[in-house]
């Protein structure tokens, strides 16, 4: 119903458009007026009167509809009792009645024996209900039909009948799009506000079990412990100390995103050199998008690729040097990762060495260096900061990465700085905080939003330092 | 003027370049005396410019140009001969360039970098007076010997080609290619380089691109007109200024053309 009352609000505003267009022709060269605007602008006016009423209203129309529906439903006549349930119930009897409203008004035969069964459960009351909310859902679809296809004519109409000489639609129309545009920058941002508060409320919570500084200070990392006391009981303070200890996951996630980095910086730097520098143009054409592909690989295939593959691997050469390596160590995890985040390190340093202005490598050319020396004393130390930028882009990437190290790395926290033991991060540790059935009223799975803000935080300095410095590069050559 | 063998500081015979399949030079010959400034002149895409840059081989790097005919350096070195390392080669052939291009590092490090990478001085003090040296030469000492840290790429327009002009000089060439040094200047910065060009050809041989008439004939000896990738006119510029042998040559200087 929807859908098809949107397709033909779509063909009514070609149809619009084209009114309004062809009135103003005709008004041009038929009725000789001078127009303040070109055509065309009358035909988007007419477009937008016709629309945006309507599609405002079918928006509130959506936004409230629960409220219409328990305005027009839940009455205290039908539910005496109403204003003592809680939001539970409320809802349950909700979807009981919505579940009924599908089949209350059809005739008997129609019903499969289930069906027949529901609706002998249940009570008259709710049965009057069940009609009421079948009538709304009726009003509501004609409602919503009128507002898609009647509203817009009218509207378009009275839009095209104003169209006149006096009538300047360019300024009307740009404003219109200037606020649709706002709108949605806004929107983003809004959202970005929304999560980043959310974040900020939860995290709250969790400080009130747990001291600031036990959180990121200490060195234990026993959430299990907070579900040995009864929530209801409130917890034993020194018991949470430390429980939560933040130390652990942050040299875990260090650790891992170094592993990683010293994979992916040399490994992607001399690529982007490569790319840059020396390969022909066809090779670049191939090899670019090739490498480009690496980070279009979904992260739970390198996740698997590092548990399933790589960790036995390096257990096994390990183990034939006399090295002890646990099954799941920082190191599987970090090389897995380090490969993912080769394109990043070695795409963006490509752009930066490519953005290099060729006049500067003639120059150096010209005084007799050779490439290599080019390369070495020109082009890097001039792309220097945009390569730095990469690099710290590469580094916010391995921190926040998560699937890797679920599937590859331990769960068990571990404070170490040794890439061949286990190690658990930040992330992993934010997924296993929120696995399974969880309530929002202990530490164990509040600590998930402290987590997630502080790794938030991290990586947004990270991001800003890293634009930053491009933006200095940038700024060079300007 | 006598002609002699040791006289040219590069002579070419029968030079052709192609890009891909296009022909940008046709045939030419031409010789270049030591110590003489040669202005090559012509309408835009006439091909000076790629001709100059077949002089110290700036044109390898493009894959689709394919350089044909004879060069010479002093008569005897094959510019384009297996014999001779196209660094070698640049180290003896300069350039300067249309857009003053200093490398975003420190003023010193711009003039030192070429004598650093040709081993030219042996220890910081000799690089020092090269740096001080070749500056002086191209009248920039004077302005910039406060700030010789400072990045270049603060100095003004004419500062960074002079600097360019003595980064150039610092390896010590014979010869010097400029292409359209003064296009990106101010009248009063390219008076400046004009000046300078005029006390560098003591010591050295210079070859400029111009797309100015007033400074070939102001800076020039010998002016080379080039038209649609051909020599057409080649000799003593107040000679070509004066009574060109050639009605095109006639018609461009003129202004009736190009």
């Amino acid at each position: 119903m929807i859908y098809f009352a949107l397709l033909i609000l779509v063909i009514i505003s070609y149809l619009f458009y084209y009114i309004g267009k062809k009135r103003a022709l005709n008004l041009k060269f038929n009725g000789n007026i001078k127009l303040s605007s070109q055509p065309d602008y009358f035909g988007y006016y007419v477009v937008l009167m016709a629309l945006i009423p309507a599609l405002l209203m079918w928006f509130g129309l959506l936004l409230f509809k629960g409220n219409f529906q328990e305005m027009f439903v839940m009455s205290p006549i039908l539910f005496p009792d109403i204003s003592t349930w809680s939001d539970g119930k409320l809802g349950l009897i909700l979807n009981k009645l919505n579940n009924l409203s599908v089949i209350v008004n059809l005739p008997l035969d129609d019903l499969t024996n289930g069906e027949k069964s529901i609706l002998n459960m249940a009570s008259e009351n709710e049965l009057t209900a069940a009609k009421n909310l079948a009538n709304f859902d009726k009003i509501y679809g004609w409602a919503n039909l009128t507002l898609f296809i009647i509203l817009p004519i009218i509207l378009g109409f009275l839009a095209t009948r104003s169209i006149s000489g006096k009538l300047n639609a360019q300024p009307i129309v740009e404003k219109i799009i200037t606020y649709i545009i706002k709108g949605s920058s806004y929107i983003a941002i809004l959202i970005t506000i929304g999560i980043f508060l959310s974040l900020v409320f939860e995290a709250i919570n969790f400080f009130r079990y747990v001291n600031p500084v036990d959180f990121f200070f200490s060195t234990g990392w026993n959430p299990n412990r907070a579900f040995v006391v009864d929530a209801s009981e409130g917890f034993d303070k020194d018991d949470l100390e430390n429980a939560f200890g933040f130390i652990p996951l942050l040299t875990g996630t260090l650790l891992i995103a170094t592993v990683a980095m010293i994979v992916a910086i040399p490994l992607g730097l001399m690529s982007a050199i490569y790319l840059a520098e020396y390969a022909s143009k066809r090779v670049r054409d191939i090899a670019k998008p090739i490498i480009e592909i690496l980070a279009g690989i979904p992260t739970v295939v390198y996740g698997f690729f590092a548990a399933l593959s790589l960790a036995p691997f390096i257990k096994d050469v390990g183990e034939s040097v006399g090295l002890p390596v646990s099954a799941e160590s920082a190191l599987a995890a970090g090389l897995a990762m380090g490969v993912m985040i080769i394109p990043f390190v070695s795409s963006l340093s490509d752009d930066v060495i490519k953005a290099v202005p060729q006049s500067l490598r003639d120059g150096s050319y010209a005084l007799g260096a050779t490439r290599s020396e080019t390369i070495k004393k020109v082009i890097l130390p001039a792309a220097l900061a945009g390569i730095m930028g990469s690099f710290l882009l590469a580094v916010s990437r391995a921190i926040g990465e998560t699937m890797i190290v679920v599937m590859a790395a331990s769960l068990r926290a571990n404070l170490t700085f040794n890439p061949l033991e286990p190690a658990t991060t930040i992330t992993t540790q934010i997924v296993t905080s929120l696995i399974g059935d969880v309530e929002f009223d202990n530490p164990k799975t509040l600590v998930a939003f402290a987590l997630g803000l502080t790794l938030f935080l991290m990586t947004l300095l990270l991001n800003i330092l890293a634009i930053t410095i491009v933006k200095k590069y940038r700024e060079k050559y300007e | 003027m006598v002609e002699q063998v040791n006289s040219f500081a590069i002579k070419t015979k029968n030079v052709s370049v192609h890009y891909g399949n296009k022909m940008a030079i046709d045939d030419v010959t031409i010789n270049f005396t030591k110590n003489d400034v040669t202005s090559l002149i012509g309408p835009s895409g006439c091909g000076k410019s790629t001709f100059l840059r077949c002089l110290n081989r700036m044109n390898d790097v493009i894959d689709s140009c394919k350089v044909q005919g004879e060069f010479l350096l002093n008569g005897v070195t094959d510019i384009y001969g297996d014999s001779i390392q196209v660094e070698t080669l640049r180290e003896k052939i300069g350039m300067v360039f249309q857009k003053p291009n200093p490398f975003p590092k420190s003023i010193f490090e711009n003039v030192a970098y070429g004598p650093k990478i040709h081993g030219l001085a042996s220890t910081q003090s000799e690089l020092n007076d090269i740096v001080m040296e070749s500056l002086n030469r191209a009248g920039l000492y004077d302005e910039v010997k406060d700030r010789m840290d400072d990045i270049a790429t603060g100095l003004s327009g004419g500062q960074q080609q002079r600097l360019c002009i003595a980064r150039a000089i610092a390896i010590r060439p014979e010869i010097i290619l400029m292409d359209e040094p003064c296009s990106a200047l101010d009248p009063i910065a390219t008076a400046r380089i004009e000046e300078l060009i005029n006390e560098l050809r003591e010591n050295y041989t210079i070859i400029i691109v111009t797309h100015s008439m007033s400074q070939a004939s102001r800076i020039s000896q010998r002016t080379a007109f080039f038209h649609l990738g051909k020599l057409i006119e080649h000799g003593d510029t107040s000679k070509i200024f004066t009574k060109p042998d050639k009605e095109q040559t006639n018609d461009y200087i003129t202004g009736r053309f190009g």
